[in-house]
């Protein structure tokens, strides 16, 4: 699992609003960073870290509510979470085929017969979820979360 | 499973100030799903559990740095226990999934050996006999997959009673009186 980026230059006197500024600028960052490498199935890191680093946003942007613009706030949290879905989409095979090859790795040649077959089944759904989530990071792009993000960070500015 | 509501937080106050009241809130509100899951055992219990212990680990991650080394010590054992949680949650996840592959394969199967014992228009039979099984596509799998489903009853026990043994109300007194110490006094 990916790292928490320091949130460089933080106090603990800084004011809360001040905080949220930085530590949003980071979360953001570490989100937006990932996109690159999620599409690939054959290495299923990219979108866990992707997905991380929505959660370490989303944990981010609930906590310092109060420093933000409401509808502003609303609108990114929403996008959040909706990316966040789809990315657990994609993540709920990613975690299962790994489980399950593991899983193959050490039973019989007799028992793995029924274990490639779901392995098969969940490869349909992974391939099925990518293309939702190249969707969703097209919505990225489209709609703004990125530029909604940086909005956020110079409204939540003491 | 919606965080619970940080009372009284104050954007042009510090953010140690701050960082008390939510650490609070979200350790009250971790400490208390984890004694309702390690009583229950349930799957919908232990997600909230594991929900809460992330968001409680990603506050630390941000303002552990205001409270010192047992702030760090805290954000470990969070870390650990949504790690621990989320074993759990895979096989909980996973054995339905393989329980209905079983499923769908059986019901192929057994529409396969009717259909080659009654193809249409030919005279009906009586019976479908335990020979006939060999017409099944899927038969050589479900040996697998019924031993798949018992590997992970089993493997979620034992991750289960681990969860219980290290989150048991000695443990979470512990982790309490952990979070009371330093958040009383902030750097």
């Amino acid at each position: 699992m990916a790292k928490a980026t320091p949130i460089g230059g933080l106090s603990a006197s800084d004011s809360f609003a001040a905080a949220a500024h930085k530590i949003l600028a980071v979360r953001s960052g570490e989100l937006l960073q990932q996109r690159d490498r999620v599409l690939d199935t054959g290495d299923i890191e990219g979108v866990h870290d992707m997905r991380v680093a929505s959660r370490r946003l989303r944990a981010v942007l609930e906590i310092f509510e109060p420093c933000f613009d409401k509808k502003a706030h609303r609108a990114a949290l929403r996008d959040v979470k909706r990316l966040a879905d789809d990315l657990g989409r994609r993540r709920d095979p990613d975690v299962q085929i790994a489980l399950l090859e593991s899983f193959a790795s050490e039973a019989s040649i007799a028992d793995r017969e029924g274990i490639e077959s779901l392995i098969e089944s969940l490869r349909a759904e992974q391939a099925e979820a990518n293309d939702l989530l190249r969707e969703a990071l097209n919505r990225v792009d489209d709609h703004g979360l990125q530029s909604t993000l940086a909005e956020l960070t110079q409204d939540s500015r003491p | 499973m919606k965080p619970r509501k940080v009372k009284k937080l104050d954007p042009q106050a510090p953010l140690a100030e701050n960082a008390v009241r939510i650490l609070k809130t979200r350790s009250a509100e971790f400490v208390e799903l984890a004694a309702t899951a390690t009583e229950s055992g349930s799957s919908d219990d232990l997600h909230d559990a594991r929900i809460a212990a992330k968001r409680l680990r990603y506050v630390l991650e941000v303002t552990g740095f205001c409270f010192g080394k047992e702030a760090n010590a805290a954000r470990k054992q969070a870390r650990d226990v949504q790690d621990l949680l989320g074993e759990i949650h895979d096989c909980d996840v996973l054995l339905p999934r393989v329980l209905e592959h079983i499923e769908q394969l059986r019901e192929g199967d057994a529409r396969s050996v009717s259909q080659s014992l009654a193809p249409d228009g030919a005279p009906a039979i009586d019976d479908v006999h335990w020979k006939d099984l060999n017409k099944a596509p899927a038969r050589r799998a479900y040996a697998g997959l019924e031993k798949l489903a018992l590997l992970l009853a089993a493997r979620r026990r034992l991750l289960l009673e681990r969860f219980v043994d290290s989150w048991g109300a000695p443990q979470r007194q512990a982790f309490v009186e952990r979070l009371d110490g330093f958040l009383g006094s902030p750097r």
